[in-house]
């Protein structure tokens, strides 16, 4: 794949419940295309849940974005990295040169507490919100590998003090374990502050076809799997196969393998999430992750720094915008630009996001990516 | 009635009562005889045909949680979920008591419906 992110550039993460989608996307669009060093594209895909019909074309055309072919995708969590999948596939495929992609996300003025579960859905008729999906893979996750709460709370330790150095994020507060286990509970054994925050925001990507210079960051490849069946004959916890799967395919693609990886934006919309995913990542074995995590393998400082920006924790999930702040993040790291966040010698750099919540299914769909050297 | 509030479909898994227990009503694939919690078109395994089976009242607790936060507008809280996988039968989703203590690997049994409609087990003692 031949195709570079040229620019990135993403609005404050957090409630922000006075700004319009739109002025949100502005400020994230503007930002990428200075960054780019582009006034114009040639086609927008955009990644949004919850979003009202039209909500790209209204963003867009105040920034005199028009005539151009924009396209709205929803793909759950991996909304906003399914646009630019998306849009790597057009340039791939000879069908526009500067493509922008783009997340945007209000949730603030849409829920008050977990996002409200989709009522046609059995589980989620029956009160399956999201941390109670996340909370089932917990309960279960400890009871095989001997983990406890203590571990999973290692998560937000980390991430939160990865996000007391990210002046976007929703969370700028490093957060002690006991802190972290005393929060409100949610869905045992998660507490509040392990789970992301419903968060205001927009994130942008340009992504052109060749490299221009130092700044514009190569794509090795990108994959995107929409979930198999999970029930009772799946071996794992919901969402493990479908991140492993479509890892395999991205590892066997690039020639790489999870250990060649440098630094990782992966989804850890709650603690749990991030422990399962770097192990489907093949980062760790399963039931593995927690040693190298309390090992510190995955700080900023360590091997294979997970999650530099603060993560889904610490920056917020706004839905759709998350796939694209975390393609920003790795971005700034493979540039060297992340300031005090900055992994030292990030040369190949991993984004992971995947969403679901639909029935039966281990995920709806899951993005994973690789870029850099 | 002037309202455009409409009551829509129950997609929660169907329990029936016969011989005294409770039994999930889901379906079985003909080519790949994999248990389903219900009777879609086809399988979503092989994409076979799926026949009417039921299932239970007896199973596994796969995993489990209680939630503190109701789960919208007007709802309760705290209450508790747990997955069952019935045996020789579908992983299912049913309420629990808040209150019991569960157990990964607990044999549960299937109860009667909730006041709200909601499938709901408890463990065998």
């Amino acid at each position: 794949m031949s195709a570079c992110i040229w620019g990135v550039g993403s609005s404050q993460f957090g409630r922000q419940p006075e700004l319009l989608p739109a002025e949100l996307a502005w400020q994230a669009v503007t930002e990428a295309l200075a960054d780019a060093g582009v006034e114009e594209v040639d086609a927008a895909f955009v990644g949004t849940v919850f979003g009202a019909p039209g909500v790209a074309q209204r963003a867009l055309g105040g920034l005199g974005i028009t005539d151009v072919p924009i396209v709205t995708v929803e793909n759950a969590c991996a909304s906003g990295t399914t646009a630019y999948h998306e849009g790597l596939e057009a340039i791939a495929a000879g069908r526009y040169e500067r493509v922008l992609a783009l997340g945007i996300e209000t949730m603030t003025t849409l829920f008050d507490g977990p996002i409200t579960p989709e009522p046609s859905d059995p589980e989620q008729a029956l009160g399956l919100v999201m941390p109670a999906l996340y909370a089932l893979s917990a309960t279960r996750y400890m009871d095989l590998h001997d983990a406890d709460p203590s571990d999973l709370a290692q998560v937000a330790v980390k991430n939160s003090a990865n996000g007391a150095l990210n002046p976007r994020a929703q969370r700028q507060r490093g957060l002690s374990e006991e802190e972290i286990l005393a929060s409100r509970p949610i869905a045992d054994p998660l507490t509040l502050f392990q789970c992301a925050g419903l968060s205001d925001a927009a994130a942008a990507v340009v992504l052109g076809p060749e490299q221009r210079g130092a700044g514009d960051i190569p794509v090795r490849a990108s994959v995107l799997r929409s979930g198999s069946p999970w029930d009772q004959a799946s071996e794992h916890v919901w969402g493990y196969d479908i991140i492993r799967d479509a890892a395999a395919e991205l590892y066997e693609q690039v020639g790489i393998g999870p250990e060649d990886i440098d630094v990782l934006e992966v989804h850890d919309a709650f603690t749990i999430g991030e422990l399962v995913t770097v192990e489907a990542l093949g980062l760790a074995p399963e039931g593995g992750a927690v040693a190298r995590l309390r090992a510190g393998d995955f700080a900023i400082d360590g091997d294979q720094a997970v999650n530099p920006s603060g993560g889904l924790l610490a920056r917020g999930h706004p839905l759709g915008a998350t796939g694209l702040a975390q393609l920003a993040e790795v971005t700034w790291q493979l540039r060297r630009e992340a300031g005090e966040r900055q992994v030292d010698g990030a040369r190949t750099a991993l984004v992971e996001t995947m969403g679901g919540g639909a029935s039966g299914l281990d995920g709806n769909g899951c993005v994973i990516t690789v870029l850099g050297a | 009635m002037t309202s455009a509030t409409k009551v829509p479909a129950d997609p929660r898994p169907r329990i029936v009562a016969e011989g005294g227990a409770q039994l999930l009503a889901g379906g079985r694939c003909r080519r790949c005889g994999h248990a389903l919690v219900r009777v879609f078109p086809r399988c979503p395994r092989c994409r076979g045909e799926i026949e009417p089976a039921s299932f239970g009242p007896e199973g596994e607790i796969w995993s489990f949680t209680v939630i503190h936060i109701p789960p919208g507008p007007g709802a309760d809280a705290p209450y508790a979920l747990a997955y069952v996988d019935l045996d020789d039968g579908p992983r299912v989703l049913v309420r629990t008591d808040p209150e019991a203590p569960l157990q990964v690997g607990a044999r549960a049994r299937l109860g009667a419906l909730s006041d709200a409609g909601d499938p709901t087990a408890e463990v065998i003692r």
